[in-house]
């Protein structure tokens, strides 16, 4: 198969995404993703996934927090910085067991919504069939990705 | 996070390690054992064993806030009339727009303004989590009184103290629950503590009213015994007790359904024709029509007995989270 999309000299490109949420990857980003180059490919053929999504962000870096929101969304995530047309670093965030301040509780009625201080706090795990299981520490709330 | 330490739940300890209770949070019954719920049950029987005056000069000269983001008039009071009972004072809000929250004031700014004025906390919320959150920022304990649908763990002890005095045990007790069971945070947290004392459950809803599916799958963890299904029909005969729950209108699809299903969560005289001569009928208060005034004359009736416990309960957790109960 042809890849749809061209290399990058500078930037990231974000791998292994489970086919479907490279679009959630891309809403992470506000403002940094005005007047940039973005390439976004969805539902390619992967030997590992089966299909998955990638995405090329031209003069963009990322930082830790977003990394881990990143790997919350899409696990099998990998990151490859891109320096002058060559790979300057290549990861794969591990998620730990507990992930904190890094992603917002999705249930309306949680105290974290209103009192926006607060850190949030997850409890995360693989469950058995692969999906990502977050559970808020202050609702008990459970989610998935 | 929790100043409670968490500890296993099904450590039913040969070796009796002391409680400690001062000065924790009293948040979710998760985060009690079975042995430190035993200990609360035998502290209410100490209080009550003591007498009205004696019990009086346990919290003389302690004050308990009560802060209330939504109105209870029920669980307020209840937890009041425990406080005077134990010969302390209160102060405190019962609704929002009558505390500092209406000119903005954070839930963390409230907890350590209260914190520094009263010697422990009994709040409602309307938020999930928000009891927890309060507790991050409170220098006294705080107990919670219910944080929106989530956890209201005083109604839950005080539920099982009812039924250690009114049947003499847990284990091997058959239970059923009657009405909304979707809905109702009282029985989530309810029959998750009543599974791990070997209570058997029996759940009786209307379709689409059911356990949610996160209970049933942690009652199957814990390796409970229960069983679902619409109406009473002939279980009923094998029920010690029948918890009974409102049923309201707005959560059926349709009017003409609840007129139609409605008479089935009805527990009357009738009903109980069927059921044990002792079989207990509880309900966590306030009722609609799931319980017929004509039920209240039976000695079956252990409803209102159920409120006197709820708040003798919440004195066994307001003196030994106080640390004048050890």
């Amino acid at each position: 198969m042809t890849m749809r999309i061209e290399r990058i000299n500078n930037g990231i490109v974000l791998d292994h995404i489970k086919a479907g949420m490279g679009i959630h990857i891309l809403k992470l980003f506000e403002v940094e993703l005005l007047h940039t180059k973005i390439d976004y490919a969805s539902y390619i053929d992967s030997p590992s996934l089966g299909m998955k999504d990638i995405i090329k962000i031209e003069n963009l870096d990322v930082d830790p927090k977003m990394l881990m929101k990143m790997a919350l969304l899409a696990p099998d995530i990998t990151i490859s910085f891109i320096r002058d047309g060559h790979v300057d670093k290549k990861v794969k965030p591990e998620v730990p067991p507990l992930v904190e301040g890094v992603i917002n509780c999705p249930n309306p009625k949680c105290i974290t919504q209103q009192e926006v201080y607060l850190t949030s706090r997850f409890q995360v795990a693989f469950e058995e069939d692969g999906r990502l299981r977050q559970q808020c520490l202050f609702c008990e709330h459970i989610f998935y990705s | 996070m929790r100043k409670s330490h968490k500890i296993d739940e099904h450590t039913i300890g040969e070796k009796m390690e002391p409680f400690a209770f001062k000065g924790r949070h009293i948040i979710d019954t998760a985060d009690l054992s079975n042995d430190e719920i035993m200990h609360l049950v035998k502290v209410c029987d100490e209080i009550q064993a003591m007498g009205d005056d004696k019990a009086r000069t346990l919290c003389k000269g302690k004050i308990l806030a009560t802060l209330f983001w939504e109105p209870s008039t029920r669980t307020r009071l209840s937890f009041e009339a425990a406080m005077y009972r134990l010969g302390g004072n209160v102060l405190g809000f019962s609704e929002a727009k009558s505390s500092s929250v209406s000119k903005g004031e954070t839930l963390a700014d409230t907890i350590k303004t209260v914190s520094l004025y009263a010697d422990i906390i009994a709040m409602r919320h309307p938020m999930e989590g928000s009891a927890l959150a309060a507790s991050q920022y409170s220098e006294v304990p705080v107990i919670n009184g219910g944080d929106g649908p989530h956890l209201h763990p005083t109604q839950t002890l005080g539920d099982i103290y009812t039924l250690i005095k009114e049947k003499g045990r847990l284990e091997g007790l058959k239970m059923g629950f009657l009405g909304d069971l979707l809905f109702g945070r009282t029985v989530h947290t309810l029959v998750r503590v009543l599974a791990r004392f070997g209570v058997e459950l029996h759940f009786f809803s209307p379709e689409g009213l059911n356990i949610p599916a996160y209970v049933r799958s942690d009652l199957e963890a814990k390796g409970a015994v229960f069983t679902e299904q619409e109406g009473l029909g002939g279980r009923l005969a094998e029920l010690d007790a029948l918890y009974v729950t409102r049923l309201q209108k707005e959560r059926f699809f349709s009017e003409e359904e609840y007129l139609r299903k409605k008479n089935s969560y009805v527990v009357d005289r009738e009903t109980l024709t069927r059921a044990k001569d002792d079989v207990l009928v509880l309900h966590p208060l306030p009722r609609n029509e799931e319980i017929h005034p004509n039920v209240d004359g039976l000695p079956n009736a252990g409803y209102f007995r159920q409120a006197t416990y709820g708040m003798q309960m919440r004195m066994s957790l307001i003196s030994t989270c106080l640390g004048v109960k050890a």
